[in-house]
């Protein structure tokens, strides 16, 4: 739970409590379909899947069932002009199942900002149509300024 | 435990509208803002733990609030600082990491998603004022450590470090670790201990690399020097105590008698 350094347990002695775990976990969205009880995180590479569920269970009082960890390889990319390859990061994905009962779905995070954008864009519909009209009033007046008017 | 949990929501009424973890949150100044973990989890702690049925709720934890998945930007106050963090109790410190960690927690999995979603993620240094917190907090937490085992033991309780000399000859730090064998018997440990250095490639390496250090050296005093010299021909009543306080290592009263201070000027004499 923690990258620092311990004493070395030895069998027999008193587990040692961790005061500042200092892995990190994050919450992505599957790229498969899973069931509804099953999450997906993203998890620090030092993370065992033990880990995983003592965060979950004492850290964010979840229910953990069973948790299960794989390490997926980052994407390597080789350069068009200089041939060199390009790799990322490993990445320690958990998939965590809850109880039977349990259901999570991801939220959708972004349909209020289309909403938000199409009300912004519509206002500059108004605006730009309020401006044509300005300069459609000294259409045949040439030369004239806007504020020349009868 | 339930007579931690009435004075907790006692002070809460004490304080009014303010809420157990931002009163912990909070700095002492008035004037200043609150910190990005009080900001982004105005939920009460106590509370939560009292009510255990929130599974949903828990998961929800990773993610901001509702409204401020629409935003463009979030205002949240800066990070932690050491002064302030010196005058907390260890409980409170305790309570405060996990408030940080799971800020952070929920920072990283917002920016993931805007990643994903190529989307703008709002405010991304709200993760960097979490961290410089965890550091600063990590800080105290070494500092109480260190002070408890020298008052207890007269000893740090860190690692004990030692120069030694690497298969360079160069000098490095090296900190001392537990191992679960004795050392005559650690055979994996032995092998990997680079005692002593020698041979006449080292001593040669050795040779050229002080003359490098010895170079830069002999530059940056020449610089100075040089330095000094174009200010005083340039602007003849400099003041002194200016030039021996910037440059410790130039002996200006010396420079003085120099003709290269001399500028290209006709001096005045009074006639």
């Amino acid at each position: 739970m923690s990258t620092r350094w311990y004493p070395i347990y030895q069998r027999g002695n008193p587990q040692l409590r961790v005061f500042l775990p200092n892995f990190w976990m994050k919450l992505i969205r599957p790229t498969e379909e899973q069931p509804p009880n099953v999450v997906t995180f993203s998890v620090s590479m030092e993370m065992t899947k033990y880990d995983v569920r003592n965060y979950l269970e004492k850290i964010y009082k979840l229910p953990v069932v069973d948790v299960r960890t794989r390490i997926a390889m980052g994407e390597t990319k080789k350069d068009q002009t200089y041939g060199y390859i390009t790799k990322k990061d490993d990445v320690k994905l958990a998939y965590v199942t809850l109880p039977r009962e349990e259901s999570f779905v991801f939220p959708d995070f972004f349909s209020e900002k289309a909403e938000k954008q199409a009300k912004e864009e519509k206002s500059l519909d108004e605006s730009k149509a309020g401006f044509r009209r300005f300069l459609d009033r000294n259409k045949k007046r040439p030369g004239t300024p806007g504020w020349f008017s009868i | 435990m339930s007579s931690a949990l009435i004075k907790c929501l006692n002070l809460a009424k004490t304080v009014g509208n303010a809420t157990v973890r931002s009163f912990l949150a909070a700095p002492k100044q008035p004037w200043q803002s609150c910190s990005a973990a009080a900001l982004q989890t105005p939920h009460v702690q106590m509370p939560m733990q009292m009510h255990t049925s929130a599974v949903r709720r828990d998961l929800m934890e990773f993610f901001d609030d509702k409204k401020n998945w629409s935003e463009n930007e979030v205002k949240v106050g800066r990070a932690w600082r050491t002064e302030e963090l010196r005058i907390k109790s260890n409980k409170e410190l305790h309570q405060l990491w996990f408030v940080l960690l799971k800020e952070r927690n929920m920072l990283l999995t917002m920016e993931h998603e805007c990643n994903d979603k190529m989307e703008v993620f709002p405010s991304p240094e709200r993760i960097d004022k979490v961290k410089i917190s965890m550091e600063n907090l990590e800080t105290v937490v070494r500092e109480r450590n260190k002070a408890y085992h020298l008052l207890e033991t007269g000893e740090t309780g860190e690692r004990p470090q030692k120069a030694v000399k690497n298969a360079f000859g160069l000098q490095v730090s090296y900190k001392a670790c537990e191992h679960a064998l004795p050392p005559f018997m650690n055979l994996k440990w032995i092998k990997s201990r680079n005692i002593g250095y020698g041979g006449r490639a080292v001593n040669r390496f050795l040779l050229k690399y002080r003359e490098k250090l010895y170079n830069a050296k002999r530059k940056a005093k020449n610089r100075s020097r040089n330095e000094v010299m174009m200010i005083l021909r340039r602007n003849p009543n400099f003041d002194l105590d200016v030039l021996r306080r910037q440059f410790p290592d130039v002996n200006v009263d010396k420079l003085r008698n120099e003709d290269k201070i001399r500028g290209h000027y006709v001096p005045k004499v009074g006639v």
